[in-house]
């Protein structure tokens, strides 16, 4: 890469080793993630199902998306097969619990390891393989897992799908959207809090080097293959737990659910979020989960002035019945294409986030903090 | 064995297959002269079809007129991608250049769903019902005008490359971007250009297609095909890319075969080309043609 | 012109103010507009749009408003049951359904619920409410549909085919399946099949055809080369008409059997198919029979029918809706609008038809133990001659109610 990923902004005087290394850069940074993580134990009981439900999703997708990021992220390894990985933990989780009676919390875990295995086995090939040619065999992972899920019947129910159990935990039902989010936030926790560990650690540096340059990393005496396989199985563990919670959470797991747009959701997730940034996965799934519905809602508000607009502009030349019929019909075309305009948002972001913010969200969260921080005398 | 019916899909297998191998082409020029891979192929050929369709449906325009229209629109459409999307791109890590083709191609799906709804249109007839017997295969006039086409763009393609001053620029540019620069070739209008003639071959693809098969948005899932077509036959190999695209489609119908007449499978069709394909990264990680990169510190 | 405008400023507001009735009772609507099943999607979403809003406008259920909630889920089974949640946490009390995956998945939810799905989905999996067969796979209680399911209308073209294929002279008719691995083209395969060959039909090795356009020529081929006399077409719209023209320039002399999805004038059109046989189980758009007349009424109050003549998938929509509306209306009567009195005002009548819409919806009947609710299925044949689309009903077949074909 030719640029820097992260300029150390002024004002950030780390004079020792371990001083680079600790988990949250500042007390006051730590002592607001704790904050966040109480503030997020309380709050299920001050939101409705909507809210909750929408960080439900957002915490699974962070997850899934936190994975993918271990590997294009860091290793600099890329993958446009992670909605399959993301799937296989799903049916894994519902098979393992509709076959042998784990108890779900169990298998969301097993889960994981078994698409860690499936996603190591993916990465052999890989492992020899960089750039394009890697995006190229990434692409053809997803259609062979996705064709597998859509015929192995013993396994994920073939076409029809197969049904995830509730998660019951020591025989309370976590069947509502407020004990679920619990249950989710839980494996967010840990998550990324196992990937900031991992980035700090030998192993998290050996990564980066082999993002950085990876003929330089091999001399220094990494191991590319055995980093580059690892790193497969550590996103797809991720992706693995991410899409075990997705089918518990939905009760219902479908081929159709995990297709290359979910992958490539995926990405748009870490790039808008900040490749290689932690916490910038899960404000990508954020941003990506959310655009959507934004859009949709800002879609009907610019239909509604539309057509006021419309209707003060025609009632002008015409009766105001007919005005009001031409207005309602123009609404409805727009209306219409909401749906569209809802996908093409989603396109547009991320052209639009590559050409301008290629750093993504929490690269300008940075230059917001810096600037704060430094005022008056930024630069 | 069934032999007239493997005979018949291996023509069938061919006939495909040079489409695909035209499309890879497309992608071959736009990746060797800009190092950019468009993962938007697909949706340049549908829309091609599509704008060609617009100008004999809504227009009422004859189908030569409308077809010449259709690729003049495409070539500007090709250019203007080039200098919006692409341009401030350049030089950046090659998951951004994939990441905004993808965008590019999300974006475009979404539009061409909107704008010309998500059924399948046909072209009003061009060459009457005519089929013609290959084989004892009926092959569509389309096909053969296509293959006749094809034909055509590869010889173009070479005369332009090999005598053509604008083909020499190119060739040195993708040999080595700075050195070009430093001889006065402007890199910008090799770039445009580029995308220009890829859009405008892929313009021809798109009708041909849209001609046999309707017009329809599914028809850029051709776009994701180009990719096995291109690993077998090395992605700076334009001659390779054609002959990756009739090994697929040649590969897609052996599959049907084999999973008609005894594997009794399913979808083998669909799947084949990408166990191919992993296997040859596998065995060769750059592809069968590809060249090996040799990388100093 | 300050006053027109103030006129049209008025008439905006009373129309876009929403009509808050006090009573009303949310129904949730899934369509897929924009996914692979939109060719059919555009016309039957409308249909049960333009009944409810008649049924409003006309009073609703005794005065009970029903409020409907479209949403375009785009046949995609995860953001059905995503839908369907919030819908519940909504207060959702009946569903208008769609497509085969998503209804089969939701079986469990809903009989968990209590809330009684009308589905466009005619899979016959759907028709054991008790699950009494042993091969039904889960008791589907609150779940219906109107018209013949797939397997039975399977049944019925097979039926025809052996009956065709003995006045051909076809000594040994063989008959294959095609269509995409997916619930919906699946759902009848096993249970045709089983009765194709108690008729002493050949079955082949089913075809897969994918779910959308492209260019079908090699499965034409394999189509051709079997030797097959009779295919049963699974899919519909774009995968249909490209699969009906692939052959057609292969030139593989085969009988084309759609299912109920797979045949309306705008594929035969698309398709320029030849004597293409697909089953129906209302009347045609432009057909002279007395319920039309409501039908009209109901397309002209939404101007649905103003620029292009619906097919007949929108009647069937409405046939949908008003099932609904009438078995409210018992439940209404009996104890109030729950999921479970709905259910048990499907019951109440034997062969009926809703008021008005006599001759349009099949009379049909519905008991706790069987929901196949009709198997009368219309046999008809279609070609595109000289520009024009020309369909002729050919045969109407009654199939028994056997006990080993409920719920498959």
């Amino acid at each position: 890469m030719s640029h820097v990923p992260h300029p150390r902004p002024c004002g950030d005087f780390r004079t020792t080793y371990s001083n680079d290394t600790s988990l949250f850069r500042t007390k006051v940074e730590g002592r607001i993630v704790y904050l966040g993580i109480a503030a997020l134990l309380i709050s299920s009981f001050f939101l409705n199902d909507y809210y909750l439900s929408q960080m439900i999703t957002i915490g699974i997708y962070g997850i899934a998306a936190l994975g993918l990021n271990v590997l294009v992220g860091f290793t600099g390894q890329i993958s446009l097969g992670h909605s399959a990985f993301f799937g296989f933990g799903a049916f894994a989780s519902a098979w393992l619990n509709n076959t042998t009676g784990i108890p779900v919390f169990l298998c969301i875990p097993l889960a994981g390891l078994m698409t860690t295995a499936v996603g190591m086995i993916f990465g052999i090939p890989a492992a020899r393989l960089k750039g394009l040619y890697l995006a190229i065999a990434t692409l053809a992972s997803q259609f062979i897992l996705q064709d597998f899920f859509s015929r192995a019947d013993w396994f994920s129910g073939g076409a029809y799908g197969s049904a995830a159990e509730v998660v019951n935990f020591f025989g309370i039902d976590l069947d509502t959207d407020q004990s679920y989010f619990y249950l989710v936030l839980f494996w967010v926790v840990v998550s990324f809090l196992a990937v900031s560990n991992l980035r700090r650690s030998r192993d998290g540096r050996a990564l980066v080097a082999i993002r950085d340059h990876y003929l330089s990393a091999e001399i220094m005496g990494i191991n590319l293959t055995r980093y580059r396989i690892t790193s497969f199985g550590v996103s797809s563990f991720f992706a693995g737990i991410g899409g075990a919670l997705y089918a518990h959470y939905l009760q219902y797991v479908s081929v159709e659910g995990f297709t290359i747009l979910l992958s490539i959701q995926f990405l748009a997730m870490i790039i808008i979020g900040g490749l290689g940034s932690v916490s910038g996965s899960l404000l990508g799934a954020a941003f990506i989960l959310l655009l959507p519905q934004f859009m949709e809602s800002s879609v009907a508000t610019f239909v509604e002035y539309f057509k006021i607009i419309e209707i003060w502009i025609l009632s002008i030349f015409q009766e105001a019945e007919t005005a009001l019929s031409i207005a309602t019909e123009h609404a409805r075309t727009i209306e219409q294409g909401k749906a569209y305009i809802k996908e093409m948002s989603v396109g547009a972001v991320i052209i639009l986030f590559l050409i301008f913010e290629p750093e993504g969200l929490i690269h300008r969260w940075r230059l917001i903090r810096a600037s704060w921080k430094l005022y008056p005398f930024s630069h | 064995m069934n032999w007239d019916l493997l005979f018949q899909l291996l023509i069938n297998g061919i006939i495909v297959g040079m489409l695909y191998g035209v499309v890879a082409m497309c992608f071959v020029l736009i990746y060797k002269s800009t190092q950019v891979v468009n993962f938007a192929q697909g949706e340049f050929l549908v829309l091609g079809a599509w704008v060609c369709w617009f100008f004999v449906l809504k227009w009422q325009l004859p189908f030569v007129l409308a077809f010449i229209f259709a690729m003049a629109f495409m070539t500007i459409f090709g250019i203007l991608v080039q200098m919006i999307v692409l341009r401030p791109l350049i030089g950046e890590p090659i998951i951004s250049v994939i990441m905004v083709t993808i965008g590019l191609s999300i974006f475009m799906q979404a539009l061409m769903n909107w704008v010309f709804g998500n059924s399948a249109e046909s072209f009003p007839k061009v060459f009457g019902d005519e089929t013609v017997m290959i084989g004892g295969l009926q092959v569509e006039m389309a096909y053969l005008m296509s293959l006749v086409l094809s034909l055509l763009v590869m010889g173009l393609f070479y005369y332009f490359f090999k005598f053509s001053r604008y083909g020499l620029a190119m060739r040195a540019t993708a040999f080595n971007q700075q050195v070009a620069q430093s001889l006065g070739i402007s890199v910008k209008q090799v770039f445009a250009m580029a995308w220009a003639i890829s859009a405008l071959v892929s313009c021809i693809a798109g009708v041909v297609l849209g001609l046999v098969n309707t017009v329809s948005n599914s028809l850029a899932i051709i776009g994701i095909k180009v990719f096995p077509a291109v690993i077998v036959g090395g992605l700076d190999s334009i001659i390779g890319a054609v002959i990756g695209g009739v090994i697929i489609g040649v590969l897609e119908n052996m599959a049907e075969f084999f999973d008609g007449q005894f594997l009794h499978i399913g979808n083998l069709y669909t799947v084949a080309p990408f166990y191919v394909l992993i296997i040859i990264l596998m065995i060769r990680p750059y592809g069968l043609f590809g060249t090996k990169d040799i990388e100093r510190i | 012109m300050k006053q027109r405008i103030l006129a049209a400023t008025l008439a905006l507001a009373a129309a876009s103010s929403p009509a808050l009735a006090e009573d009303s009772v949310f129904v949730g609507h899934l369509v897929d507009y924009t996914g692979p099943t939109s060719f059919v999607s555009k016309f039957y979403g409308p249909g049960v749009r333009d009944a409810v809003d008649y049924i409003n406008s006309t009073g609703g259920i005794d005065g009970t408003k029903i409020e409907m909630e479209t949403i375009d889920y785009a046949y995609k089974v995860p953001q059905a049951i995503a839908n369907y949640k919030k819908w519940k946490s909504k207060g959702m009390i009946a569903l208008q359904g769609w497509g085969t995956g998503d209804t089969e998945a939701l079986i469990g939810f809903v009989a968990k619920d209590k809330v009684p799905v009308w589905s466009a989905s005619y899979s016959g999996h759907l028709t054991d409410p008790t699950g009494k067969n042993p091969k039904t796979k889960k008791p589907a209680p609150y779940n219906f549909f109107y018209g013949p399911s797939y397997t039975d209308a399977c049944r019925a073209l097979v039926q025809w085919a052996a009956g065709d294929a003995k006045e051909k002279g076809i000594s040994d008719p063989k008959f294959v399946h095609t269509g995409d691995n997916h619930p919906y083209p699946n759902a009848p395969k096993e249970g045709c099949a089983e009765y194709a060959t108690e008729l002493g039909l050949d079955v082949l090795p089913p075809v897969v055809v994918p779910l959308g356009p492209g260019d079908y020529k090699a499965q034409c081929l394999t189509i051709k080369e079997s030797g097959a006399h009779y295919a049963y077409v699974g899919n519909l719209g774009g995968s249909v008409i490209s699969l009906l023209k692939s052959c057609n320039t292969v030139g593989a002399d085969v009988t084309y059997m759609g299912n109920v999805w797979a045949g309306d004038y705008l594929t035969i059109k698309a398709a320029e198919a030849q004597n293409y046989i697909f089953p129906t189980a209302t009347p045609f758009w432009d057909a002279h029979a007395d319920g039309m007349d409501l039908v009209y009424k109901i397309a002209d109050m939404s101007g649905f029918a103003k620029d292009t003549k619906p097919t007949h998938h929108y009647i069937r929509g409405v046939c949908s809706a008003f099932y609904m509306k009438e078995a409210m209306e018992w439940a209404k009567a009996n104890g109030g609008i729950t999921g479970e009195n709905i259910k048990q005002g499907m019951y109440v009548n034997k062969a009926w038809t809703p008021k008005g819409l006599e001759g349009v919806c099949l009379p049909s009947t519905w008991s706790s133990e069987d929901h196949r609710g009709s198997t009368v299925v219309s046999i008809n044949k279609g070609s595109f001659e000289d520009g024009a689309v020309n369909i002729e009903r050919i045969a109407e077949m009654t199939l028994p109610r056997r006990d080993d074909w409920v719920g498959y």
